[in-house]
């Protein structure tokens, strides 16, 4: 728990130096702002007990990137293109997680990849919307999702 | 390398810029509120990212660029959590209909 | 390489412009809101661009504080507005 702690401060004290700068000056509010910031941090996020592996983040992040790259230049094509060929609706997506924190990170994700905005939940599943429902969307999620618990929820 | 980092920078930036072309027509031209929504998460994650990604070979430093990286980030999680909000929101609009 | 930034400051300029317009047509709050999202990420763009151009840290620092109060903008948006948000605007209009 103290190891916790004391990682999660390392990281707050390395984002207050890049983003205020290292000034002597400054000592009292960084280590106050640290402080504060390390208790909320653990009172909202418990620690996981999940193994993480740097290479699976890596993928994940790589994942993310191309799946942001390519959906969003498709995405691009379509608002551009003079007959707007869209077929927008909804489709369910079963997911595995569980509700709460993970569930959540989930749909933070995939709401960033272009294409798909989750819009809730219903009877377990997550219930999302596209611009094209002929696209593989429920295949691309699936990919994120594996990719996902490989990197944080490998329990 | 300097002529590497200018061509990083006008690439990429020029990327940037026309994702945020792309948001802001898909914003006027989708037909509703759901697909508009896509159309801006587009331009918050590639259009900032790109031009992030084009600044940084022009970062006087190493920190610069983690600064630029870090409010690239925050401007992710607003738009995450924002696109997320507004799409529960115009959702639970359109089934009360 | 001065003249290209500018440059696409003034191209990202014009596109919240453009973003202006969406705010009045609507036609539903949500719809404004994410017209101002977009000139939100817009603005961070173009303050990163122009404190680049100009040398000008402090305005990358006004970036990052927009980058910050953005998001909660748009949170008390959605936590006010949830109850009373008409999506595009033709609900009102609509017979139930």
């Amino acid at each position: 728990m103290a190891l916790k702690a004391a990682s999660r401060a390392a990281w707050f004290l390395c984002l207050w130096l890049v983003l205020a700068g290292a000034d002597p000056a400054d000592i009292p509010a960084a280590a106050a702002a640290i402080a504060a910031a390390t208790w909320t941090s653990l009172r909202l996020l418990e620690p996981s007990t999940a193994r993480r592996s740097v290479r699976a983040i890596g993928q994940l992040v790589l994942l993310f990137l191309y799946h942001s790259v390519v959906a969003g230049t498709d995405v691009a094509r379509r608002a551009l293109d003079p007959r707007l060929p869209l077929r927008p609706g909804f489709v369910a997506y079963p997911t595995r997680l569980s509700s709460g924190i993970r569930r959540n990170v989930f749909t933070t994700l995939t709401s960033l990849l272009p294409g798909t905005v989750p819009t809730g939940e219903e009877n377990g599943q997550l219930v999302y919307h596209c611009l094209d429902v002929e696209q593989p969307v429920v295949a691309e999620l699936a990919a994120e999702e594996a990719a996902l618990v490989r990197a944080l929820y490998n329990d | 390398m300097s002529l590497l980092g200018d061509i990083i920078t006008i690439v990429a930036v020029s990327a940037g810029a026309f994702f945020f072309l792309a948001g802001t027509v898909g914003l006027l031209r989708f037909p509703d509120t759901l697909t508009r929504l896509h159309a801006l998460t587009k331009a918050d994650n590639l259009g900032l990212g790109l031009v992030v990604l084009g600044l940084l070979p022009q970062a006087a430093s190493l920190r610069d660029g983690f600064k630029l990286v870090s409010i690239w980030l925050l401007g992710l999680l607003a738009g995450a959590t924002v696109s997320q909000l507004i799409a529960r929101a115009a959702r639970q609009g359109e089934s009360a209909r | 390489m001065t003249e290209f930034l500018t440059a696409a400051v003034g191209f990202i300029l014009a596109m919240l412009a453009l973003g202006l317009v969406s705010i009045l047509r609507g036609p539903g709050d949500a719809d404004r809101m994410m017209a101002m999202q977009l000139i939100g990420t817009g603005g961070i763009a173009t303050l990163l661009l122009l404190g680049t151009v100009a040398s000008l840290p402090a305005a990358i620092d006004v970036a990052l504080t927009l980058a910050l109060l953005a998001t909660f903008a748009s949170i008390a948006f959605v936590k006010k507005g949830l109850s009373s948000l008409d999506a595009d605007g033709t609900a009102p209009t609509e017979p139930k």
